[in-house]
Protein backbone atom coordinates (compact mmCIF):
# COMPACT_ATOMS: atom_id res chain seq x y z
CA UNK A 1 0.00 0.00 0.00
CA UNK A 2 2.56 2.80 0.96
CA UNK A 3 4.94 1.57 -2.00
CA UNK A 4 1.66 2.24 -4.33
CA UNK A 5 1.48 5.14 -2.48
CA UNK A 6 5.02 6.25 -2.94
CA UNK A 7 5.23 5.03 -6.61
CA UNK A 8 2.23 7.55 -7.02
CA UNK A 9 4.11 10.45 -5.86
CA UNK A 10 6.90 9.86 -8.06
CA UNK A 11 4.94 9.54 -11.22
CA UNK A 12 3.27 12.79 -9.97
CA UNK A 13 6.33 14.38 -9.54
CA UNK A 14 8.12 13.45 -13.05
CA UNK A 15 4.37 14.65 -14.68
CA UNK A 16 4.57 17.73 -13.12
CA UNK A 17 8.44 18.54 -14.18
CA UNK A 18 7.32 18.00 -17.54
CA UNK A 19 3.71 19.59 -18.00
CA UNK A 20 5.53 23.49 -18.07
CA UNK A 21 7.50 22.21 -21.24
CA UNK A 22 4.82 20.43 -22.85
CA UNK A 23 1.72 22.83 -22.45
CA UNK A 24 4.73 25.87 -23.29
CA UNK A 25 5.25 23.08 -26.51
CA UNK A 26 1.48 22.82 -27.32
CA UNK A 27 1.05 26.74 -27.43
CA UNK A 28 2.38 28.03 -30.61
CA UNK A 29 -0.92 27.98 -31.55
CA UNK A 30 -4.01 29.71 -29.43
CA UNK A 31 -5.49 26.94 -27.27
CA UNK A 32 -8.46 27.86 -24.10
CA UNK A 33 -7.66 25.72 -21.08
CA UNK A 34 -9.81 22.77 -22.12
CA UNK A 35 -8.75 22.14 -25.36
CA UNK A 36 -5.15 22.41 -24.43
CA UNK A 37 -6.00 19.39 -22.09
CA UNK A 38 -7.68 17.76 -24.21
CA UNK A 39 -4.68 18.19 -26.93
CA UNK A 40 -2.39 17.13 -24.28
CA UNK A 41 -4.48 13.97 -23.16
CA UNK A 42 -4.79 12.93 -27.24
CA UNK A 43 -0.94 13.39 -27.17
CA UNK A 44 -0.68 10.87 -24.59
CA UNK A 45 -0.32 13.08 -21.31
CA UNK A 46 -2.69 13.33 -18.83
CA UNK A 47 -2.87 16.12 -16.91
CA UNK A 48 -5.03 17.13 -14.31
CA UNK A 49 -7.47 20.53 -14.44
CA UNK A 50 -6.42 21.40 -11.17
CA UNK A 51 -2.75 21.27 -12.10
CA UNK A 52 -2.92 22.96 -15.52
CA UNK A 53 -5.36 25.91 -15.55
CA UNK A 54 -2.92 27.26 -12.41
CA UNK A 55 0.06 26.70 -14.18
CA UNK A 56 -1.04 28.23 -17.07
CA UNK A 57 -1.78 31.63 -14.90
CA UNK A 58 1.74 31.39 -13.33
CA UNK A 59 3.60 30.91 -17.09
CA UNK A 60 1.14 34.00 -17.54
CA UNK A 61 2.57 36.14 -14.83
CA UNK A 62 6.11 35.05 -15.79
CA UNK A 63 5.56 36.43 -18.97
CA UNK A 64 5.62 33.05 -21.13
CA UNK A 65 2.40 33.32 -22.18
CA UNK A 66 -0.12 35.65 -22.81
CA UNK A 67 -3.92 35.24 -22.88
CA UNK A 68 -6.85 37.20 -24.34
CA UNK A 69 -11.31 36.47 -23.52
CA UNK A 70 -12.97 35.77 -27.08
CA UNK A 71 -16.74 35.12 -27.02
CA UNK A 72 -17.19 32.12 -28.68
CA UNK A 73 -20.72 30.28 -28.83
CA UNK A 74 -21.80 32.82 -26.75
CA UNK A 75 -19.27 31.31 -23.98
CA UNK A 76 -16.31 33.53 -23.21
CA UNK A 77 -13.04 31.67 -23.39
CA UNK A 78 -9.89 32.57 -22.36
CA UNK A 79 -7.33 31.43 -24.95
CA UNK A 80 -3.50 31.18 -24.08
CA UNK A 81 -0.51 31.44 -26.75
CA UNK A 82 3.13 31.02 -26.11
CA UNK A 83 4.99 35.22 -25.72
CA UNK A 84 7.72 36.41 -27.16
CA UNK A 85 9.87 35.56 -24.29
CA UNK A 86 8.37 32.33 -23.98
CA UNK A 87 9.58 31.65 -28.02
CA UNK A 88 13.03 32.33 -26.84
CA UNK A 89 13.09 30.30 -23.87
CA UNK A 90 11.42 27.15 -25.19
CA UNK A 91 14.12 25.57 -27.30
CA UNK A 92 16.40 26.00 -24.24
CA UNK A 93 13.89 24.18 -22.41
CA UNK A 94 13.75 21.50 -25.51
CA UNK A 95 17.61 21.22 -25.75
CA UNK A 96 17.84 21.28 -21.93
CA UNK A 97 15.11 17.70 -21.70
CA UNK A 98 17.14 16.17 -24.46
CA UNK A 99 20.07 16.28 -22.21
CA UNK A 100 17.81 14.41 -19.29
CA UNK A 101 16.44 12.01 -21.64
CA UNK A 102 19.67 10.66 -23.12
CA UNK A 103 21.19 10.89 -19.25
CA UNK A 104 18.56 8.82 -18.14
CA UNK A 105 18.26 6.79 -21.26
CA UNK A 106 22.11 6.07 -20.36
CA UNK A 107 21.72 5.54 -16.79
CA UNK A 108 18.32 3.00 -17.34
CA UNK A 109 19.56 1.09 -20.17
CA UNK B 1 -28.74 29.60 -10.32
CA UNK B 2 -28.10 26.07 -11.61
CA UNK B 3 -25.11 23.44 -9.93
CA UNK B 4 -22.43 25.00 -12.39
CA UNK B 5 -23.13 28.71 -11.01
CA UNK B 6 -23.49 27.72 -7.39
CA UNK B 7 -20.47 25.78 -7.33
CA UNK B 8 -18.26 28.87 -9.39
CA UNK B 9 -19.64 30.83 -6.51
CA UNK B 10 -18.52 28.26 -3.84
CA UNK B 11 -14.74 27.92 -5.24
CA UNK B 12 -14.70 31.51 -5.52
CA UNK B 13 -15.41 31.95 -1.58
CA UNK B 14 -12.16 30.27 -1.05
CA UNK B 15 -10.22 32.69 -3.67
CA UNK B 16 -10.72 36.00 -2.14
CA UNK B 17 -7.08 36.56 -1.79
CA UNK B 18 -5.88 35.73 -4.42
CA UNK B 19 -5.39 37.76 -7.55
CA UNK B 20 -7.54 37.86 -10.35
CA UNK B 21 -10.28 35.66 -8.78
CA UNK B 22 -13.12 37.18 -11.45
CA UNK B 23 -11.35 35.61 -14.10
CA UNK B 24 -10.32 32.23 -12.32
CA UNK B 25 -14.23 32.20 -11.61
CA UNK B 26 -15.24 33.15 -15.31
CA UNK B 27 -12.73 30.41 -16.99
CA UNK B 28 -13.75 27.62 -14.12
CA UNK B 29 -17.09 28.14 -15.67
CA UNK B 30 -16.19 28.66 -18.85
CA UNK B 31 -14.55 25.04 -18.62
CA UNK B 32 -17.00 22.78 -16.74
CA UNK B 33 -19.97 24.28 -19.72
CA UNK B 34 -17.56 23.24 -22.04
CA UNK B 35 -17.07 19.54 -20.26
CA UNK B 36 -20.67 19.39 -19.77
CA UNK B 37 -21.27 19.89 -23.35
CA UNK B 38 -19.18 16.88 -24.15
CA UNK B 39 -20.88 14.57 -21.66
CA UNK B 40 -24.30 15.58 -23.40
CA UNK B 41 -22.83 14.93 -26.80
CA UNK B 42 -21.22 11.34 -25.93
CA UNK B 43 -24.45 10.61 -24.18
CA UNK B 44 -26.64 12.15 -26.71
CA UNK B 45 -29.15 13.19 -24.94
CA UNK B 46 -29.30 16.96 -23.34
CA UNK B 47 -27.23 18.30 -19.96
CA UNK B 48 -29.16 17.85 -16.65
CA UNK B 49 -28.47 17.91 -13.02
CA UNK B 50 -27.61 14.64 -12.47
CA UNK B 51 -24.95 14.94 -15.24
CA UNK B 52 -23.63 17.71 -13.52
CA UNK B 53 -23.37 16.51 -10.78
CA UNK B 54 -20.97 13.75 -11.74
CA UNK B 55 -19.21 16.32 -13.51
CA UNK B 56 -18.60 18.55 -10.32
CA UNK B 57 -18.14 15.56 -8.25
CA UNK B 58 -14.81 14.45 -10.65
CA UNK B 59 -14.01 17.83 -10.68
CA UNK B 60 -13.36 17.53 -6.88
CA UNK B 61 -14.02 19.59 -3.60
CA UNK B 62 -14.26 23.48 -4.04
CA UNK B 63 -12.00 24.32 -1.47
CA UNK B 64 -9.38 21.56 -2.79
CA UNK B 65 -9.67 23.21 -6.35
CA UNK B 66 -9.17 26.54 -5.19
CA UNK B 67 -6.33 25.56 -3.46
CA UNK B 68 -4.53 24.79 -6.58
CA UNK B 69 -4.81 28.41 -7.64
CA UNK B 70 -2.34 29.40 -4.23
CA UNK B 71 0.94 28.63 -4.82
CA UNK B 72 2.13 29.93 -1.41
CA UNK B 73 -0.31 28.74 0.99
CA UNK B 74 1.65 30.60 4.01
CA UNK B 75 1.07 33.53 5.89
CA UNK B 76 4.78 33.96 6.13
CA UNK B 77 6.42 32.28 2.74
CA UNK B 78 9.85 31.19 2.43
CA UNK B 79 10.85 34.26 0.75
CA UNK B 80 10.67 36.38 3.68
CA UNK B 81 10.69 33.39 6.54
CA UNK B 82 14.27 34.08 7.17
CA UNK B 83 13.97 38.04 7.66
CA UNK B 84 10.92 37.20 9.32
CA UNK B 85 13.40 35.04 12.09
CA UNK B 86 16.18 37.46 12.34
CA UNK B 87 14.05 40.38 13.12
CA UNK B 88 11.80 38.35 15.66
CA UNK B 89 15.59 37.24 17.30
CA UNK B 90 16.98 40.91 17.85
CA UNK B 91 13.21 42.07 18.85
CA UNK B 92 12.73 39.21 21.70
CA UNK B 93 16.46 40.02 22.45
CA UNK B 94 16.08 43.44 22.88
CA UNK B 95 12.71 43.30 24.93
CA UNK B 96 14.51 41.04 26.95
CA UNK B 97 17.55 43.80 27.99
CA UNK B 98 15.59 46.59 27.81
CA UNK B 99 12.99 45.14 30.49
CA UNK B 100 15.83 43.33 32.14
CA UNK B 101 17.46 47.03 32.69
CA UNK B 102 13.65 48.36 33.76
CA UNK B 103 13.28 45.31 36.28
CA UNK B 104 16.72 46.50 37.66
CA UNK B 105 16.67 49.82 38.04
CA UNK B 106 13.37 49.32 39.88
CA UNK B 107 14.48 46.64 42.18
CA UNK B 108 17.55 49.23 43.10
CA UNK B 109 14.50 51.49 43.92
CA UNK B 110 13.44 49.79 46.57
CA UNK B 111 12.83 51.06 50.15
CA UNK B 112 13.33 49.57 51.82
CA UNK B 113 14.57 46.40 50.27
CA UNK B 114 13.17 43.26 51.01
CA UNK B 115 13.07 39.86 49.88
CA UNK B 116 9.51 39.53 49.16
CA UNK B 117 10.05 42.86 47.12
CA UNK B 118 13.00 41.81 45.42
CA UNK B 119 11.12 38.03 44.30
CA UNK B 120 8.23 40.15 43.17
CA UNK B 121 9.93 42.18 41.20
CA UNK B 122 11.89 39.74 39.61
CA UNK B 123 8.55 37.71 38.79
CA UNK B 124 7.15 40.84 37.45
CA UNK B 125 9.57 41.22 35.23
CA UNK B 126 9.74 37.86 34.05
CA UNK B 127 6.01 38.22 33.08
CA UNK B 128 6.66 41.73 31.45
CA UNK B 129 9.14 39.74 28.84
CA UNK B 130 7.06 37.08 28.23
CA UNK B 131 3.67 38.86 27.77
CA UNK B 132 6.28 41.46 25.63
CA UNK B 133 7.63 39.12 23.45
CA UNK B 134 4.06 37.44 22.97
CA UNK B 135 3.03 40.86 21.81
CA UNK B 136 6.06 41.62 19.73
CA UNK B 137 5.50 38.11 17.92
CA UNK B 138 2.06 38.97 17.28
CA UNK B 139 2.56 42.49 15.96
CA UNK B 140 5.59 41.26 13.82
CA UNK B 141 3.96 38.41 12.67
CA UNK B 142 0.93 40.16 11.12
CA UNK B 143 3.60 43.12 9.63
CA UNK B 144 5.57 40.25 7.76
CA UNK B 145 1.67 38.61 6.82
CA UNK B 146 0.91 42.12 5.36
CA UNK B 147 4.28 42.24 3.52
CA UNK B 148 3.91 38.60 1.85
CA UNK B 149 0.42 39.40 0.43
CA UNK B 150 1.46 43.31 -0.54
CA UNK B 151 4.97 43.56 -1.09
CA UNK B 152 6.17 43.23 -4.54
CA UNK B 153 8.60 40.48 -5.10
CA UNK B 154 11.33 42.29 -6.47
CA UNK B 155 12.26 44.15 -3.55
CA UNK B 156 12.41 40.93 -1.64
CA UNK B 157 15.07 38.58 -3.11
CA UNK B 158 15.81 37.39 -0.31
CA UNK B 159 16.77 33.53 -0.81
CA UNK B 160 19.03 34.30 -3.47
CA UNK B 161 22.70 33.79 -2.22
CA UNK B 162 24.77 36.59 -3.54
CA UNK B 163 27.88 35.30 -5.89
CA UNK B 164 31.03 37.03 -3.96
CA UNK B 165 33.98 38.03 -5.75
CA UNK B 166 37.35 39.01 -4.79
CA UNK B 167 37.49 41.75 -7.21
CA UNK B 168 34.53 43.12 -5.21
CA UNK B 169 37.28 44.77 -2.70
CA UNK B 170 38.72 46.71 -5.03
CA UNK B 171 35.35 48.76 -5.74
CA UNK B 172 34.71 52.42 -5.01
CA UNK B 173 32.30 52.29 -1.41
CA UNK B 174 28.68 52.16 -3.10
CA UNK B 175 26.39 54.85 -1.96
CA UNK B 176 23.47 52.72 -1.05
CA UNK B 177 25.11 50.57 0.83
CA UNK B 178 24.76 50.73 4.59
CA UNK B 179 27.16 49.60 7.23
CA UNK B 180 25.38 45.86 9.05
CA UNK B 181 25.29 47.44 12.65
CA UNK B 182 23.33 50.61 11.84
CA UNK B 183 19.93 48.55 11.61
CA UNK B 184 20.90 46.08 14.40
CA UNK B 185 21.83 49.44 16.80
CA UNK B 186 18.11 50.95 15.57
CA UNK B 187 16.49 47.81 15.99
CA UNK B 188 17.47 47.20 19.49
CA UNK B 189 17.47 50.67 20.48
CA UNK B 190 13.71 51.19 19.04
CA UNK B 191 12.82 48.54 20.92
CA UNK B 192 14.17 49.55 24.11
CA UNK B 193 12.18 52.55 23.57
CA UNK B 194 8.74 50.45 22.51
CA UNK B 195 9.58 49.01 25.79
CA UNK B 196 10.05 51.53 28.42
CA UNK B 197 7.45 53.61 26.77
CA UNK B 198 4.70 50.68 26.86
CA UNK B 199 5.30 48.35 29.18
CA UNK B 200 7.30 50.88 32.09
CA UNK B 201 6.33 54.49 31.14
CA UNK B 202 6.97 55.08 35.34
CA UNK B 203 11.07 54.65 34.50
CA UNK B 204 10.95 58.43 33.02
CA UNK B 205 10.55 60.02 36.25
CA UNK B 206 12.48 62.62 38.21
CA UNK B 207 13.81 60.38 41.21
CA UNK B 208 14.43 62.04 44.34
CA UNK B 209 15.57 61.09 48.24
CA UNK B 210 13.28 61.98 51.11
CA UNK B 211 15.15 60.82 54.38
CA UNK B 212 15.94 57.40 53.13
CA UNK B 213 13.27 56.93 50.94
CA UNK B 214 13.22 57.03 46.99
CA UNK B 215 10.33 58.77 45.57
CA UNK B 216 9.56 59.01 42.01
CA UNK B 217 7.53 62.21 40.10
CA UNK B 218 6.35 61.45 36.24
CA UNK B 219 8.20 63.76 33.85
CA UNK B 220 5.61 62.81 30.91
CA UNK B 221 2.32 63.92 31.09
CA UNK B 222 -0.69 62.24 29.54
CA UNK B 223 -0.69 64.77 26.43
CA UNK B 224 2.71 62.72 25.30
CA UNK B 225 0.96 59.24 25.65
CA UNK B 226 -2.03 60.45 23.76
CA UNK B 227 0.26 59.62 21.08
CA UNK B 228 2.15 56.43 22.46
CA UNK B 229 -0.38 54.41 19.78
CA UNK B 230 0.89 56.51 16.40
CA UNK B 231 4.41 56.54 17.73
CA UNK B 232 4.25 52.71 17.89
CA UNK B 233 3.47 52.80 14.49
CA UNK B 234 6.22 54.64 13.21
CA UNK B 235 8.70 52.25 15.30
CA UNK B 236 7.02 49.10 14.31
CA UNK B 237 7.67 50.42 10.61
CA UNK B 238 11.32 52.02 11.36
CA UNK B 239 11.63 48.07 12.92
CA UNK B 240 10.70 46.60 9.72
CA UNK B 241 12.47 48.69 7.61
CA UNK B 242 15.59 48.40 9.10
CA UNK B 243 15.02 44.89 9.08
CA UNK B 244 15.14 45.07 5.31
CA UNK B 245 18.30 46.78 5.18
CA UNK B 246 20.42 44.44 7.23
CA UNK B 247 18.63 41.36 4.58
CA UNK B 248 19.44 43.43 1.76
CA UNK B 249 22.26 45.63 3.18
CA UNK B 250 21.78 48.58 0.79
CA UNK B 251 19.35 51.15 0.58
CA UNK B 252 16.35 50.60 -1.90
CA UNK B 253 13.74 52.52 -3.38
CA UNK B 254 11.29 50.71 -0.87
CA UNK B 255 13.40 51.23 2.06
CA UNK B 256 13.95 54.77 1.56
CA UNK B 257 10.16 55.52 0.69
CA UNK B 258 9.42 54.22 4.03
CA UNK B 259 11.95 56.19 5.78
CA UNK B 260 9.73 59.03 4.57
CA UNK B 261 6.62 57.98 5.42
CA UNK B 262 7.93 57.67 8.91
CA UNK B 263 9.58 61.00 9.00
CA UNK B 264 6.55 62.46 7.94
CA UNK B 265 4.38 60.17 10.72
CA UNK B 266 6.55 61.99 13.18
CA UNK B 267 6.45 65.66 11.86
CA UNK B 268 2.67 65.24 12.19
CA UNK B 269 2.99 63.64 15.85
CA UNK B 270 5.84 66.71 16.73
CA UNK B 271 3.13 68.80 15.30
CA UNK B 272 0.43 67.69 17.12
CA UNK B 273 2.54 67.56 20.67
CA UNK B 274 3.81 71.25 19.72
CA UNK B 275 -0.28 72.22 19.52
CA UNK B 276 -1.67 70.57 22.60
CA UNK B 277 -1.04 71.10 26.07
CA UNK B 278 2.93 70.28 28.08
CA UNK B 279 4.18 67.13 27.31
CA UNK B 280 6.13 67.15 30.66
CA UNK B 281 4.07 66.78 33.58
CA UNK B 282 6.72 69.36 35.51
CA UNK B 283 4.81 70.87 38.09
CA UNK B 284 6.51 73.51 41.06
CA UNK B 285 5.53 70.76 43.54
CA UNK B 286 7.30 68.01 41.70
CA UNK B 287 10.28 70.02 41.33
CA UNK B 288 10.20 71.18 44.77
CA UNK B 289 9.66 67.50 46.14
CA UNK B 290 12.69 67.07 44.28
CA UNK B 291 14.85 69.45 46.29
CA UNK B 292 14.88 72.29 43.39
CA UNK B 293 14.00 75.21 45.83
CA UNK B 294 15.61 77.98 43.93
CA UNK B 295 12.44 80.80 42.68
CA UNK B 296 14.63 81.28 39.85
CA UNK B 297 15.57 77.71 38.89
CA UNK B 298 11.52 76.54 39.51
CA UNK B 299 10.50 79.87 37.65
CA UNK B 300 12.88 78.59 34.17
CA UNK B 301 11.74 74.59 34.42
CA UNK B 302 8.33 75.29 34.93
CA UNK B 303 8.50 77.69 31.84
CA UNK B 304 10.65 75.42 29.93
CA UNK B 305 7.78 72.76 30.73
CA UNK B 306 5.49 75.09 28.92
CA UNK B 307 7.04 76.55 25.71
CA UNK B 308 10.80 75.24 25.77
CA UNK B 309 9.75 71.77 24.48
CA UNK B 310 7.86 73.28 21.51
CA UNK B 311 11.10 74.75 20.46
CA UNK B 312 12.64 71.48 20.77
CA UNK B 313 9.82 69.51 18.53
CA UNK B 314 10.00 72.88 15.95
CA UNK B 315 13.62 72.21 15.86
CA UNK B 316 12.88 68.44 15.86
CA UNK B 317 10.35 69.22 12.68
CA UNK B 318 12.97 71.48 10.43
CA UNK B 319 15.86 68.44 11.25
CA UNK B 320 13.05 65.94 9.75
CA UNK B 321 11.94 68.06 7.14
CA UNK B 322 16.13 68.69 6.25
CA UNK B 323 16.11 64.57 6.25
CA UNK B 324 13.38 63.83 4.14
CA UNK B 325 14.97 66.08 1.56
CA UNK B 326 18.65 64.58 1.80
CA UNK B 327 16.26 61.07 0.96
CA UNK B 328 14.70 61.96 -1.82
CA UNK B 329 17.85 63.98 -2.98
CA UNK B 330 19.61 60.48 -2.69
CA UNK B 331 17.02 58.69 -3.95
CA UNK B 332 17.04 60.32 -7.59
CA UNK B 333 20.68 60.92 -7.61
CA UNK B 334 21.85 57.15 -6.77
CA UNK B 335 20.04 54.43 -9.05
Amino acid sequence: MANTESLENVVLELRRGVIVLAALSQLTTEEYGYSLLKKLAELGLEVDQGTLYPLLRRLEAQGLLESVWKLEESRPRRYYVISAEGKKILPKMKKEWAGIVSVMDKMLA
Amino acid sequence: MNLIDRYVAEVGKHLLLIKGRKDIEKELRSTLEDMLEERAKEKGMPADESMQMELLEEYGAPQKVAETYNPYPYLIGPRIFPFFMTILKIVVAAVTLGLSIATFVEIVNLSPITTMDVLSAIGHGILNIISASIAAFGNLALVFALIERFAPAAEFKMDEDKVWHPAELMKEPEPNKVKIWEPIVAIVFTFIAISIFNFNPQLISLYYLDGNTWHTAPILSDAFFRWLPLMNVAWVVEIIRNGMLLRTGEETVSTRLTSIGVKLLNIFILAMLIAGPSVLALTTESLTAAGVTDPDALSALTIFADKGMDIVFGIAIFGTTVDIIKTLYKMFTQK
